[in-house]
């Protein structure tokens, strides 16, 4: 069994079903943030006030160039905000060092990405070690649970396997363990369908929703309607703005296949 | 983590082999002809160390300079004074002839043999060790009577007589224009080391044999030179200290300046060997520095390439928690392992040609595995060192544009 913080327990359920006010995970006020290229300045978000719920479920829609990723990235402590206030679990993130950034993903945020960014050359069980060894777990441990989480996505016949010699799906799936390396509060995917088949893309978005199940914060970005529909929230983007913020009644239901996750609830 | 390092550094080696070995190949020469020099060095270094072993490190000769022009009778030697200085020099000069010596051929019914006799006082052996091994060594009896007795060594004997036990045979040779009739009074044995069975190669056609050194004092009993021992537990610089007080005194009982008198100690000719080697060390120490230089600018510009492929990498590593300090360990680690890893093939080949070379030559090789392994840990320095430019500007990559490299 993964060990998941009290806290999380208590927030299993998810905020939108009623269920007591949980706690803020992260407060975004008046969040800008401009792109500066020398001769053109760009806005990429203006002025963003959200509030994001511990054991939320959220997609982060819009068109191309709305400010998904931008948003995304300041979220992920990969970047800066312009102006404004981040807090993450109530810490304010947006003056602090790179390498004290780099310790809040290590231990807070998981990221996964359109394109894997699995690390080549490297094993599949080695790729999802990464984190831990950043976080200074013991080799023994960190194999121990490199296992089992792989185990949860359904690829512990491909451990010892390279990247390049798994599907998308696959490699998709080995990202998500590895963002869970550490056990963070937050996951948050920018597009992380963007390169798979439906069938994959179905798979991957069920492991999202079974994580949420067990009390993880997702934040996805799509701009997929049926991907979106398995959220519970979505939050619409437009020029680096929020156009829409609306709870999604019906998410699409997990198929009751067993198998993925099963352990982790 | 660092295990961690360098198991991904060497699986990085492995993947790009051939690029891996031509960014060593400056280091593998560098450390290559580092260990190379230093192992030949030692090796000769050692040779002579037991040569001069083997014909007395304390020994000297002390002559008249053969720049002098004004040569006098009193600038040689006689018995007498030679006599007189083993006194005055007691516990320090431990031994003392005219330093003389005599070619000749020896003829027996068997063989004709070319001979070096050298004139020796009775106590040469307590210098020049060696076993006696039938009859006796020279008595002072021998000496001071001067006496036509010699002692041979064994395998010249054996080739003349076709014994070793030459004791009681005779021969008669020239002495200064006077046919002289020796008597063979024992064989002896000397101990040789590899290195002068080597260099006896060349001349075993030459037999050995001791004759008393008052038999070669001509003409008149005027000496040339003075052939000393100091005491062999003497120290280098007890040597150095006595040769000099000697040669002053010699000199100045001549009324002459030091400086007139020429003095050959073993000692000076080994420091002359040293130099030489020292001197042969330093221009191959430069080609190595040099070597080791370009190897270093070499990793530094793999290094350099190898960052910036790996770009996505490192904006994936930093993405996933990496510090600063983790990135910059990273590609250290690799840079080091890579120099290193050149290190131990450059001395693995100067070992294995150095081996065969001393092989060849039936010499054997010193190798002194503190050489080995500062040698090792240099390469893996110079790695650090050049490593450490291309390490900064990876550690400093901002994630989100390493992430967004194509
Ligand atoms: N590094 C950058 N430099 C300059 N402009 C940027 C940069 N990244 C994003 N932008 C601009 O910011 C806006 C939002 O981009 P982005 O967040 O990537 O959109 P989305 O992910 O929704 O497609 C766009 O106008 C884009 O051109
Ligand atoms: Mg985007």
């Amino acid at each position: 069994m993964i060990r998941l913080p009290g806290k999380r327990k208590e927030t299993a359920v998810p905020a939108d079903t009623g269920g007591r006010e949980s706690e803020e995970l992260i407060r975004l006020e008046n969040l800008v943030k401009i792109y500066d290229t020398g001769a053109l300045r760009v806005l990429g978000l203006n002025k963003i006030n959200l509030t994001i719920r511990r054991g939320e479920f959220v997609a982060i829609m819009g068109h191309s160039g709305s400010g998904k990723s931008t948003l995304m990235n300041i979220l992920g402590c990969l970047d800066r905000p312009t102006l404004g206030q981040y807090y993450l679990e109530g810490q304010d993130v947006a003056g602090l060092k790179p390498d004290e950034l780099s310790a809040i993903r290590n231990r807070k945020i998981g990221f996964v990405f359109q394109s894997f960014n699995l690390i080549s050359r490297m094993s599949v069980e080695k790729n999802v070690e990464v984190p831990m060894t950043y976080a200074r777990v013991k080799p023994a441990e960190r194999k121990r649970r490199a296992l089992r989480l792989l185990e949860q996505v359904g690829l512990l016949s491909r451990v010892s396997h390279e990247p390049n010699e798994l599907s998308g799906g696959q490699r998709q799936r080995v990202a998500i363990a590895r963002a869970l390396a550490n056990d963070p509060p937050l996951l948050l995917a920018d597009e992380p369908t963007g390169n798979l088949d439906s069938q994959a893309s179905v798979e991957i978005m069920e492991l999202f929703a079974r994580l949420h199940e067990s009390g993880v914060t997702v934040v996805v970005v799509t701009h997929e309607d049926n991907i979106a529909a398995y959220t519970h929230r979505i939050i619409t983007f437009q020029d680096g703005r929020i156009l829409s913020d609306r709870q999604n009644e019906h998410p699409t239901p997990v198929s009751s296949q067993q198998g993925l996750l099963h352990r982790l609830t | 983590m660092l295990i961690e390092n360098m198991k991904m550094a060497l699986a990085a080696l492995r993947a790009n082999k051939l690029r891996s070995f031509l960014t060593m190949l400056g280091i593998i020469i560098g450390i290559g002809s580092v260990i190379a020099i230093t192992s030949i060095g030692d090796t000769m270094r050692r040779m002579f160390a037991d040569i001069y072993k083997d014909i007395g490190v304390t020994q000297g000769y002390l002559y008249i300079g053969y720049w002098v022009e004004d040569v006098r009778d009193s600038d040689y030697f006689t018995m007498e004074e030679l006599e007189t200085y083993k006194e005055l020099f007691p516990g320090e000069l431990a031994y003392v002839d005219a330093g003389a010596s005599l070619s000749g051929t020896v003829e027996t019914k068997l063989q004709k043999k070319k001979f070096n006799f050298t004139g020796i006082d009775y106590n040469y052996i307590d210098v020049q060790p060696v076993t006696v091994k039938y009859g006796r060594y020279l008595r002072e009896s021998d000496v001071l009577a001067r006496k036509p007795n010699c002692v041979m060594e064994a395998s010249a004997a054996k080739e003349l007589y076709g014994t070793e036990n030459a004791v009681g045979r005779t021969f008669r040779i020239d002495v200064y224009g006077t046919m002289t009739e020796f008597n063979v009074v024992g064989v002896y044995e000397k101990e040789m080391s590899a290195f002068q069975r080597l260099m006896m190669g060349s001349n075993s056609g030459t037999g050995e044999a001791l004759i008393p050194w008052t038999l070669l004092t001509w003409p008149n009993d005027s000496i040339y030179q003075c052939h000393y021992f100091a005491d062999p537990s003497m120290d280098e610089q007890q040597l150095k200290d006595f040769n000099q007080r000697f040669q002053a005194y010699v000199a100045g009982t001549k009324g002459r300046n030091p400086e007139d008198f020429y003095l050959v100690s073993a000692q000076s000719e080994m420091g002359q060997v040293d130099t030489m080697l020292g001197g042969i060390s330093a221009a191959v120490g430069g080609i190595a520095a040099i070597s080791l230089l370009v190897g270093g600018i070499g990793i530094m510009n793999i290094m350099l390439v190898s960052v910036t492929e790996r770009t996505r990498e490192i904006g994936t590593r930093k993405a996933l928690g990496a510090t600063t300090g983790d990135i910059m360990i990273q590609f250290l680690t690799e840079s080091a392992v890579l120099s290193a890893v050149g290190g131990i093939i450059g001395v693995t080949l100067a070992t294995a040609l150095v081996s065969a070379g001393g092989a060849a030559f039936s010499l054997p090789v010193v190798i002194r595995p503190s050489v080995v392994l500062l040698a090792v840990g240099f390469s893996a320095l110079v790695g650090i060192f050049f490593g450490i430019y291309p390490a900064r500007k990876a550690a400093d990559r901002d994630p989100i544009i390493a992430l967004r490299y194509e």
